[in-house]
């Protein structure tokens, strides 16, 4: 003889697979973000990686006019593709194709200028647009330099020693790495990886409890030889189901992918096992529960289908909260991070994917910080329905 | 066997139930007339115990619905006024449903389903989903599992309603074979003609109170009226039915 709780989950769960469009939804979101997120982290570390690859190309017009310069660019691993006269459209166009980081243009009268001592005039088109700033530096911190030196040149020829030019020397020190930029971006779309606890089984507890009651069901089932937590627990068990069904899926693919990406290029890791990852779906698991359960809980109050929604589209805002109040505060990863839902489960995963022996505690902790709130939830939920109130108004 | 006495229920200001008794014998099929808004609804729920009542008592087969509401919900099918249908289901899952939600299962279930199926002669839509049935066809399946886990008492509100005339002989059969099987039927109806058709006791509630039991001739040479119709609204008189 089966449990009613479980004859109640198993009808839940038939009714809410035969609704093929939301499934079909539910899975394109959980499999979806996995691949967008590699994809994104892919062009992430394409664009990184760029210059050290294939060098920078810059197209030069008028390039005889300054061998020297077109030199000492080339020396810089720049290479430079002599191009005809180009008008300002067709340069334009040139730019858009995203294959030269910028045009320098050296003006007709360059070389009559130069002899003369003369500012000789260099054009430098680009887009800034494009996102080749770094490139677009190093172009002319050489065109910097040959100016220097000319000038150098030029003022020892006249006696003059070239430091009065100089009258401070600024020497730049960059610590900052691709992994430190990359880094907060990439936290919080780790964190992301979370949302499905809360989306996946959020339209079935909506549907199981709001819905059931606009349609005029719900009475007909507690008028059942059925006690109200045998109710609840059903259809919790059934949103939980889903919940973590979609968040096994989503985490699993997350750790193909992210396994998969050359992400030492970026100075990150995902250094996790496949046991590790496991570990991290256990201690997910009270986590969908929480979120069905106060999904649930929240939804059976509601009179209809729609306004348990917009109820609980504003719960689904809740649990980004605590990992957006500590990257703003800067928090430092410590115990009681482990105490919180949701932002346990973030912190956890954050910190294994870089390696850290977090040891035996912040697992347990996890699970118990979404568990024991989760039974806590179930409990109000049934005495909820049992209660006169709820009865009146079914 | 339903026994009530006394039986009154206040929600806030409004008396819903203000003094109810009446005993309904089993094997007998009664009926419980009361003009809308009598406190039929209400009743019906406190007997099989989603509602606590504030005073009186009520016994079904012995037992208090407010002590042990599962064991007489186990004896209870419980026809609400609406028919709570899950339109993804078929009709054999819907029903298997709620079988197993009254404890029964495996072969057992599957014959009973099939048995009452005939009673209600409805096999043509046992398969389908219950999406895009016609009034009638809903309301047999709600009766179907209303009467799946053979309860001695059956509380009906208004089962004959957008029935046709093929469909509603077939529910006066069943009900008639309920009450040779020594069921208790209860049902609150609007429709007269069923009530001297099918019933063999009636209960008249007004206001939250029992104004009359007895048979339908009973209740007209009570009233000297011919016609039962008129005896019932010279019994719930005229405020009852502006109520």
């Amino acid at each position: 003889m089966k449990p009613r709780f479980l004859t109640i989950c198993l009808k839940e769960l038939r009714e809410t697979l035969r609704e093929k469009r939301t499934v079909g939804l539910l899975v394109l979101f959980t499999v979806m973000y996995p691949v967008m997120f590699g994809v994104l982290m892919q062009q992430l570390i394409d664009r990184a990686t760029r210059s050290e690859r294939e060098g920078i190309e810059l197209a030069v017009i008028g390039a005889g006019k300054a061998p020297t310069l077109m030199a000492q660019l080339k020396q810089k691993n720049i290479t430079v593709r002599e191009s005809a006269a180009l008008d300002e459209p067709a340069i334009e166009a040139l730019l858009q194709k995203g294959k030269v980081v910028g045009v320098l243009r050296l003006s007709d009268k360059f070389t009559e200028n130069y002899a003369a001592m003369r500012p000789a005039r260099v054009e430098l088109w680009y887009d800034s647009a494009a996102e080749k700033n770094g490139q677009r530096r190093e172009v002319e911190d050489v065109l910097e330099a040959y100016g220097a030196n000319v000038a150098s040149a030029r003022l020892l020829a006249h006696g003059v020693s070239p430091a009065t030019l100089a009258p401070i020397q600024v020497q730049r020190y960059d610590t900052g790495t691709n992994a430190s930029r990359s880094a907060g971006l990439i936290g919080g779309m780790l964190s992301m990886l979370f949302f499905p606890a809360f989306f996946c089984g959020m339209s079935a507890a909506v549907d199981s409890t709001a819905g059931e009651r606009e349609r005029r069901s719900m009475e007909v089932l507690m008028a059942q030889p059925a006690r109200a937590w045998e109710i609840v627990t059903g259809k919790w068990l059934m949103a939980g189901t889903l919940a973590l069904a979609g968040l096994t899926l989503e985490l699993l693919l997350a750790h193909v992918v992210l396994g998969w990406l050359p992400l030492e290029e970026l100075g990150m890791s995902w250094s996790l096992n496949w046991l590790d990852i496991t570990l991290i779906c256990v201690v997910g698991l009270p986590l969908a529960l929480l979120a069905a359960a106060l999904q649930i809980a929240l939804a059976m109050n509601a009179k209809s289908f729609k306004e348990a929604q917009s109820t609980l589209s504003v719960v689904l805002l809740l649990p980004m909260l605590p990992g957006v109040v500590v990257s703003m505060m800067e928090l430092k990863t410590s115990l009681w991070m482990y105490a919180v839902p949701m932002l346990s489960n973030q912190t956890l995963l954050r910190e294994v994917s870089k390696g850290v022996e977090v040891g035996a505690l912040p697992y347990v902790l996890t699970f118990l910080s979404a568990a024991l709130p989760t039974l806590a939830v179930v409990a109000f939920a049934s005495w909820r329905m049992k209660s006169e109130r709820y009865v009146l108004a079914v | 066997m339903i026994e009530v006495h006394d039986v009154r229920k206040q929600f806030g200001d409004v008396h819903a139930l203000g003094g109810v008794s009446f005993s309904a014998r089993d094997g007998q099929i009664t009926a419980l007339l009361g003009p809308n808004g009598a406190g039929k609804t209400t009743l019906l729920r406190t007997l099989v115990g989603l509602l606590k009542r504030d005073h009186g008592t009520i016994a079904i087969d012995g037992v208090d619905p407010e002590r042990d509401p599962l064991s007489v919900r186990r004896n209870i099918g419980f026809l609400t006024d609406q028919f709570g249908l899950y339109e993804r289901l078929s009709t054999r899952e819907y029903l298997s449903y709620f079988g197993e939600l009254n404890g029964m299962g495996g072969a057992a279930l599957k014959s009973r389903i099939d048995e009452v199926s005939d009673l209600l002669s409805m096999d043509d839509i046992l398969e389908r989903r219950t999406k895009g049935f016609s009034q009638g066809q809903r309301i047999k399946v709600a009766l179907a599992r209303t009467l799946l886990h053979r309860p001695r008492n059956l509380l009906l509100d208004e089962p004959s309603r957008g029935l046709d005339v093929m469909s509603t002989r077939a529910l006066r059969r069943a009900l008639s074979s309920l009450r040779e099987d020594g069921c208790c039927v209860i049902m609150a109806t609007h429709v007269m003609q069923e009530v001297t058709h099918l019933c063999d006791d009636v209960i008249v509630i007004a206001k939250g109170h029992t104004v009359a039991q007895g048979t339908p001739n009973d209740l007209c040479r009570r009233t000297g009226i011919q016609n039962l119709e008129d005896a019932f609204v010279s019994l719930v008189g005229e405020e009852g039915i502006a109520a």
